[in-house]
């Protein structure tokens, strides 16, 4: 456990020291700051876009912030070689995996307490409440998402050789995983059954970020802020981040550097 | 006498990188190799010989494609094992945002030094490697010479028994030169093992036990230092007769 917290703690440092991603977190912040000049266009709903445009620069930045990071690691371990010198000290590759996948949504979640506070006080500013319980669950279940897909991104990174194809999977994987839940609706009806088979396979391999996507449903009266169907999409993300880095561990100790 | 690396018809080939599975590379061949414990042995050769190749495969970095490899009598796939090495590659890097003495003490949670005695043990290897000034420096702060004695320091921060450098005067200024071949001389003295591999013939001269020479993928030739100087008289001599095919 120390060694996964000891490789936890160094990609977290080198994370969130790293010039881009501190422009990056000035960068999210003032996009949330941007929702109030937004506000003034909707007069009635003033609050109501202040969440719905903070909620969603929330969710960019959260996902810019995992590319990023998880793109300084990749280069630093492939292009620089550093991989090499951890891997012959006595840590086991799994618990490396681990520790990286710990430091990585952790930087994440340092960027997203920023730019949830200062969603928060925008809101107040504009006279909303600022612990709309709503909301605060969308950022959570963002975040749940953003996991998910982190452990994806670790997944991705032991099969792909390069960076840019790294870059490329993980936002096809984005894509899709917004996605697939209308194609399978899509194809429902209409599709013959290879294709049918294809969304199927594409629906239960590639994560269903959409979800985790709680923004859109703010104003929704159906359950989905029912404590029953948060917990469910929970369980599915936890699972998910299991089988994930369960394969990712797998093939990773296979790998030669 | 003990021997802490064993290498018996070690062959690696690369799996190829086109479709056809056609352009496959050997890298090393049949290598059979032998240190005893205590020895300091220095793997000549020229670029693309095999030599990091075969460090690579005694580290468990790369597995062989056949042929046996022993290091510390068992595998460096063993955790165990890899807590008694050391191991600096060539031209180090560390992430530039960290700090000298956190790089350092990230090292020591994965060798897990223990808490109460990790300053103090980080302090007397940034000591030894000339860096104690530089502990609070960022790695971005330290030019090339002083990156490649904090590669020095975490290859020999857990006191390994058995240490692999990988080209270590790489990058070095003639002082660096000194301070590491002081380093490897203080550590033979200790009783350590050390395999190195280099082609700065000057440093192997001064420090090495036993020296082999890696050629095309072979080891071509393992002699003690003492035996190639008297029969070759220079360490260079003996190193261009063999990679010319005059030995």
């Amino acid at each position: 456990m120390n060694r996964i917290l000891a490789v936890a703690e160094y990609i977290f440092k080198q994370s969130f020291r790293n010039r881009i991603l501190n422009v990056l977190i000035i960068f999210a912040v003032f996009a949330a700051m941007f929702s109030l000049a937004i506000s003034e266009l909707a007069q009635e709903a003033e609050v109501k876009m202040v969440m719905d445009f903070g909620l969603f620069a929330i969710e960019i930045f959260a996902f810019l912030t995992l590319v990023l990071s998880m793109t300084i690691q990749i280069f630093e371990e492939t292009e620089l070689k550093t991989l090499m010198v951890i891997m012959v000290k006595p840590i086991k590759r799994s618990e490396y995996l681990i520790g990286k996948y710990l430091g990585v949504i952790t930087t994440v979640l340092m960027n997203l307490l920023v730019m949830t506070a200062v969603v928060m006080l925008v809101v107040k500013l504009k006279g909303g409440d600022p612990w709309d319980i709503k909301m605060l669950t969308s950022i959570l279940y963002s975040y749940m998402g953003i996991c998910v897909l982190a452990a994806t991104a670790i997944l991705l990174s032991t099969v792909s050789t390069t960076v840019p194809s790294w870059v490329i999977y993980l936002f096809f994987v984005y894509a899709l995983g917004h996605l697939t839940v209308h194609l399978k609706n899509l194809v429902k009806d209409s599709a013959g059954a290879a294709l049918k088979t294809i969304v199927d396979f594409i629906y239960y391999v590639v994560p269903n970020l959409e979800l985790f996507n709680l923004k859109d449903k703010l104003n929704s009266t159906g359950g989905i802020f029912e404590p029953k169907y948060l917990l469910l999409v929970f369980g599915y993300g936890i699972l998910y981040i299991v089988v994930s880095l369960a394969a990712a561990c797998f093939i990773f100790d296979e790998k030669e550097f | 006498m003990e021997n802490v690396i064993e290498v018996k018809g070690a062959t690696k080939v690369y799996k190829a990188l086109d479709f056809w599975n056609k352009e496959r590379t050997t890298a090393i061949e049949n290598v059979d190799l032998f240190v005893a414990k205590g020895e300091v042995f220095g793997l000549l050769g020229l670029n693309g010989a095999g030599k990091t190749t075969l460090m690579k495969v005694l580290l468990g970095l790369l597995k062989p494609t056949s042929g046996e490899v022993s290091i510390l009598g068992g595998s460096a796939d063993d955790i165990a094992i890899r807590a008694r090495i050391g191991y600096l590659p060539e031209l180090p890097y560390f992430p530039k945002y960290l700090k000298v003495r956190e790089v350092m003490e990230y090292f020591a949670g994965i060798f897990g030094i223990p808490g109460n005695i990790r300053k103090q043990k980080i302090e007397s290897i940034l000591e030894i490697v000339k860096l104690s000034k530089k502990s609070e420096a960022g790695v971005k702060e330290l030019s090339k010479g002083m990156q490649g004695r904090l590669g020095l320091a975490q290859a020999i921060l857990n006191d390994p028994d058995l240490l692999f450098l990988d080209e270590p005067m790489s990058g070095l200024d003639p002082l660096g030169y000194k301070e590491t071949r002081d380093i490897i001389l203080d550590l033979k003295k200790r009783g350590k093992t050390i395999f190195f591999n280099s082609h700065i013939l000057s440093e192997v001269e001064k420090v090495c036990d036993r020296v082999a020479v890696m050629h095309a993928s072979h080891i071509k030739s393992v002699e003690t230092l003492a035996e190639a100087l008297k029969k070759h008289g220079s360490l260079e001599k003996y190193f261009v007769g063999i990679v010319e095919g005059n030995s």
